[in-house]
């Protein structure tokens, strides 16, 4: 790791004067993803914003409609033991609960986590590969068992945030912050992870100079559910090879509303459009599951290697909605 | 007295017979009668509080005046050569003290005729220069600074792939690193022609990495004309003498330092380069340098278990009775080495059969150098003999269990010899009554459903017999304690708890008073490796008769002044007392007290193995799995671990090996895999995110039973090895409880959830009710592919 200079403001608006968007200053949370990749020179940083001193960036409460309101700063650990999180959103506790470690949901925040780089083992170990500016996807035809099933290419990377799935299927929004007024903005959380392109080549649609402030997801619906299930070759401590998050809602027997969300298949939370219409207007019942869980994965377009995540998508799926029935 | 004796020592799946120095008298042997107040005690580790608070100071924690720290540079390509190296502008960065290359590191030959830095580089990972500098990221930085132009060579990493003829050159005389490995017994040809039934498969194990918690590294400082070495290594005297040999220097001018290694599994045997690289930076400098690995460098250039292809047929009777079983077996060696560890062993001994021929074949690669890991060559080899035979078993519609009681071997069937002690039917049985062997296996208990359970079990028979050279000193202590000086290191073992302990128990003090020094060839005399499960086997024995002869001496100087026999005389809690007359008593202080100081010092040495009898040590472990078929999940619920290592010392320091073991097979079975990118040669993976090692959430209770005996024809203590046999059988036995959950076997390991729903994809596993198809009668005779 190269010598970096670090600077530490105590307001949001300090912080996003100091963010140059230059491509060398960066904004470090909890730092459990950033150094990682500081030290692998992925991010060659000369300038670090540290976020940390902030302290209005960091709480968990609940809004005058009864939605809840995340500060970007909050750690994993305290969204997961949360009362509100764990009473109101299953799923996004669930999926902080199988997130990392003990030590590293201490240390990281709900924002970056979210901005989290590639876990891509051709983007971590040293191979210039496309998302880091080069010319080729070495994954596209290396070992790539554990990438994209779906909308990969030019990059087959996957999304490796388990709240993003999680808060997709919740609805959640963000809130963010760019140097001058006119840059705010609150987006769905669907619309903050992307799939890179030519002239984008990262996992979010974020810029350089900007700053996740906070994130919003509105109080549940009557009759709404939620769950997260994820799969790893090991108990924990390892990333998705392939994770759902659902959330639905239910209305005198049927399925009013359904989110059905997937990770590890592609470089962003993968909406499951098709199980989702599959699943509405219907009862919850093993006909719309197995509908649902055949739809789940159609059009799913596998590598050499990852062709299990397939039937690995179908089981989470299944699994998720026998869980959801009553 | 000393005398020469010819003697036969096991080790690591290879009998070697040594001439060597036995001295003294062997005390008579620790028998089942024998009365033993410490031994077979549970007892926490004497330096566990050490270990845990920090105090302990292992070889990245030394710190010398002046001290410099080294990195190395390493080959980014799988094969390259080197056209220029250009140092100079890392020589140029402040802080930087010296930098070794190829152009001007001395010649050292290393391996295979290749000198330590090398103008060619067979695997990404291998050593291109070295940096020694004031601090560590100052060296890092200096790295950076070293301008290489490689000359990229066309590599090969598949094993099978290089050894084809047209296969990129790894050395000049080829791809086979040694000559093809053959054992042949009886006639195959006809043990299959009289064979009802002949199972054939190919079995695949992975790439497994040892990840010590502690990587390798060396501190090199040359105090006066004594080269001082720390190093974390399996063996300090082996380490000097290599380390004297490569640089030319006495050995009595090499001093190797080990107090405390945190683990090895095989991978630290002997020297590195790092050590050598070390010494030579130490002496441009003359400065004391430090070399630690990071965990990449550990994962890419310090060793690993090879990666095998196993083609196995195996032929039996109806009735289960093997007839003949043919091996042939490719490993990959990486770009240095020589022979594959033994894949063949367990094929050769673990069950009686007439007719065997095994071939084994090393593959150079251009991957890092393999090296021996943890039961080196039996744990593949297990795992494609122990699941083969599952599969004879299924289709034979036998009990697993049963078949491997018809083919028990009784001698050893490479030898002919008995064994010292084998009651591995005795583990069979407690093992299958632990876990419900044969209510779990009926078969109405077939797979059904999406969650299935399965049982599964394997076999282990290893060596641990251990033998001489090793030496040992006793030193009575004016202060009524103990010295033990042994040459030998505690690799996270125990040793030097159950070596207290031996001490303690034959000198009638209590393990407190009892110190050992270890790990520091200055104070301890030569004892072997701390590797192939014969420490204790090896050691304990020369520690015995040290203590025995100390007190003995003991006895003779306190008789003079109690004025009593000598031999009416015993030690009790540091006292010398008379049996007959108990008030004539002595402490050891007024002992000492009245001869100005006087120091007692005991000297043993491990006695010549028996002839006429082989010393093995054996195991079975039993898994119940849970496979969940939609989402290709394997739990393992529980591990029946049954073990001897004849006499237990401390069933704690045994229990800690076989939970360690059985965590390590949990790992081989289910997700460690080395991946190599085939377009590069680069691994992907040598680090601890995307090299799955198993969490403690992965491991069930490990449930450990050790069948405790006295194997009296072993060695005075009654006491084998138990380090490397806990791993044996667990990767087999967990798969072979897969196959069992899905009612058919699985051949490419480990058992990722990729593998899995792969083989449920490709219906190479039955639905529910298919069991495996026993032959037809016109099948019967001739090879079967699944
Ligand atoms: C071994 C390991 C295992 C892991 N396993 C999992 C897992 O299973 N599931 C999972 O979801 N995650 C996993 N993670 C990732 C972990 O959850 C993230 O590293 C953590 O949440 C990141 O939070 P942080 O505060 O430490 O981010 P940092 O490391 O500080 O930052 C991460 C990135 O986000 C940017 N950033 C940080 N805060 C903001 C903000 N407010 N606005 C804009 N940009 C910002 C930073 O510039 C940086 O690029 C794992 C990480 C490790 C090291
Ligand atoms: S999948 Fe993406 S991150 Fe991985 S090699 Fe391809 S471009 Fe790079």
């Amino acid at each position: 790791m190269k010598t970096f200079e670090h600077v530490e403001p105590k307001a949001t608006r300090d912080a996003l004067g100091q963010l140059a968007g230059d491509g060398l200053t960066f904004p470090i949370a909890g730092g459990t993803d950033l150094l990682t990749v500081m030290k692998k020179e992925i991010v060659r940083a000369q300038r670090l914003v540290n976020l940390k001193e902030i302290a209005e960036l960091r709480y968990i409460r609940e809004d005058s409609r009864g939605g809840l309101r995340l500060g970007a700063l909050a750690t994993l650990d305290e969204v997961e033991r949360h009362p509100l999180v764990r009473e109101r959103y299953p799923a996004l506790a669930q999926a902080i609960a199988v997130s990392a470690s003990p030590q590293l949901r201490t240390m990281g925040t709900i924002g970056g986590n979210l901005c989290q780089h590639s876990r891509c083992w051709y983007y971590r170990e040293d191979f210039h590969c496309w998302l880091k500016g080069g010319e080729v996807c070495y994954a596209r035809d290396g070992q790539n068992a554990q990438h994209a099933i779906f909308g990969g290419g030019p990059c087959y990377s996957t999304q490796p945030s388990d709240p993003g799935p999680a808060l997709v299927a919740l609805g959640a929004r963000v809130r963010i912050l760019g140097p001058s007024a006119d840059r705010e903005r609150t987006i769905p959380i669907e619309e903050l992870f992307v799939v890179p392109t030519e002239d984008r080549r990262r996992l979010t649609a974020l810029a350089p100079d900007e700053l996740i402030v906070e994130v919003q997801v509105s109080r549940p619906a009557p009759g709404q559910r939620s769950r997260y299930l994820k799969a790893m070759d090991r108990a924990i401590w390892a990333f998705a090879l392939v994770s759902v998050a659902a959330n639905l809602r239910l209305d005198g027997g049927r399925i009013a509303e359904a989110r059905l969300v997937l990770g590890g298949v592609a470089p962003k939370p993968w909406r499951a459009h098709d199980a989702e219409a599959a699943l509405a207007g219907r009862p919850l019942d093993t006909a719309a599951i197995a509908d649902a869980t055949r739809a789940a994965v159609r059009g799913a377009q596998p590598l050499v290697h990852n062709a299990y995540k397939v039937p690995l998508a179908e089981g989470l799926v299944k699994r998720i909605l026998e869980d959801l029935v009553e | 007295m000393a005398k020469v004796v010819k003697t036969r020592i096991e080790m690591e799946g290879e009998t070697v017979e040594r001439s060597v120095v036995v001295e003294g008298e062997a005390p008579p042997p620790w028998t089942e009668d024998t009365v033993l107040s410490l031994i077979g005690g549970a007892r926490p580790r004497v330096d566990g509080p050490a270990r845990v608070s920090g105090r302990a100071v292992y070889t990245a924690d030394v710190r010398l005046p002046g001290m410099l720290y080294a990195k190395i540079l390493r080959c980014p390509h799988a094969h390259a050569r080197l056209r220029r190296i250009d140092v100079a502008p890392a020589m140029a960065l402040r802080g930087v003290r010296a930098v070794l290359s190829h152009r001007t590191a001395p010649p050292i030959q290393w391996q295979n005729g290749v000198l330590l830095f090398d103008e060619t580089l067979r695997f990404a990972g291998d050593e291109v220069a070295a940096v020694a500098a004031d601090d560590e990221d100052i060296a890092q930085d200096a790295l950076e600074l070293i301008e290489v132009d490689y000359e990229v060579l066309p590599f090969v990493v598949d094993p099978e792939a290089a050894l084809r003829p047209d296969a990129p050159r790894i050395h000049p005389r080829g791809n086979r690193s040694s000559p093809p490995r053959v054992y042949q017994r009886g006639d195959v040809a006809r043990g299959f022609a009289d064979a009802d039934i002949v199972v054939e498969t190919v079995v695949r194990t992975p790439t497994a990495l040892h990840n010590c918690m502690e990587p390798h590294g060396s501190v090199a400082w040359r105090d006066g004309d004594t080269l001082v070495i720390w190093d974390s290594t399996q063996h300090v005297h082996g380490v000097r003498e290599q380390v004297a040999e490569t640089l030319g220097l006495p050995l009595s001018r090499v001093r190797v330092i080990s107090e405390y290694i945190g683990g090895g599994f095989g991978s630290k045997q002997g020297v590195g380069k790092y050590t050598i690289i070390a010494a030579l930076l130490a002496r441009l400098t003359s400065r004391p340098v430090q070399l630690m690995l990071d965990r990449r460098e550990e994962n890419l250039a310090t060793g690993n278990r090879h990666e095998t292809i196993q083609r196995l047929r195996i032929g039996a009777r109806r009735d289960g009775s093997l007839t003949a079983i043919d091996l042939r077996a490719i490993a990959a060696i990486g770009a240095y080495g020589g022979q594959p560890m033994a894949i063949a062993g367990p094929v050769q001994e673990f069950y009686r059969c007439p007719n065997v021929l095994t071939e084994e074949v090393g593959a150079f690669t251009n991957t890092g150098p393999t090296c021996a890991f943890r039961a080196p060559g039996y744990t593949e080899g297990a795992y494609g003999l122990e699941t083969a035979l599952d599969e004879l078993a299924a289709r034979l519609e036998i009990d697993p269990l049963e078949l491997r009681l018809r083919n028990y071997a009784d001698v050893n069937p490479v030898s002919g010899r008995p064994f010292s002690s084998k009651p591995l039917r005795e583990l069979y049985r407690l093992g299958a009554e632990q876990i419900g062997w044969h209510d779990k296996r009926r078969p109405e208990c077939g797979p059904t459903g999406a969650r299935r359970r399965g049982v599964g079990m394997a076999t282990a028979t290893w060596g641990g017999g251990g033998g001489p050279p090793a030496h040992a000193l006793v030193r009575i202590n004016s202060d009524a304690t103990v010295d033990v000086l042994v040459g030998t290191q505690d690799i996270g073992t125990g040793t030097k708890t159950v070596l207290a302990t031996i001490a303690a128990e034959e000198l009638g003090l209590s393990i407190q008073a009892v110190r050992v020094a270890l790990g520091d060839t200055l104070a301890g005399p030569y004892c072997p490796v701390s590797a192939g499960s014969m420490t204790v086997a090896s050691v304990g024995p020369a520690v015995r008769q040290a203590a025995r002869e100390a007190r003995q001496a003991l006895r003779d100087v306190a008789a003079t002044f109690l004025e009593v026999p000598a031999s009416q005389l015993d030690i009790q809690d540091g006292e010398i007392v008379a049996t007959m007359s108990p008030d004539r008593r002595m402490t050891i202080e007024d002992l000492a007290g009245r001869l100005n100081r006087f120091q007692i010092i005991g000297k043993g040495s491990r006695g010549a193995n028996p002839n006429d009898v082989d010393i093995r040590t054996f195991g079975a472990q039993f898994a119940e799995v849970q496979v969940d078929t939609e989402t290709g999940q394997v739990e393992v619920c529980r591990l029946v671990a049954v073990h001897e290592c004849g006499r237990v010392i401390n069933p704690l320091t045994t229990s800690s090996q076989v939970e360690g073991g059985v965590v390590q097979g949990i790992g081989y079975a289910l997700m460690e895999e080395r991946i190599v990118d085939p377009r590069t040669g680069k691994v992907l993976n040598p680090n601890l995110d995307d090299y799955k090692l198993p969490t403690v959430q992965d491991a069930p209770v490990v449930e450990v039973t050790m069948d405790d005996h006295v194997d009296e024809r072993a060695n005075v203590l009654g006491a084998k090895g138990l380090g490397e046999p806990p791993i044996i059988p667990t990767a087999p036995a967990i798969a072979n409880a897969v196959a069992h959950a899905l009612g058919r076997p699985l051949v490419e390991f480990p058992l990722t959830r990729a593998r899995l729903l792969q083989a449920l994809q490709e219906g190479q596993v039955g639905n529910g009710s298919s069991h495996p198809r026993p032959l037809s009668p016109r099948e019967r005779g001739r090879g079967h592919r699944r």
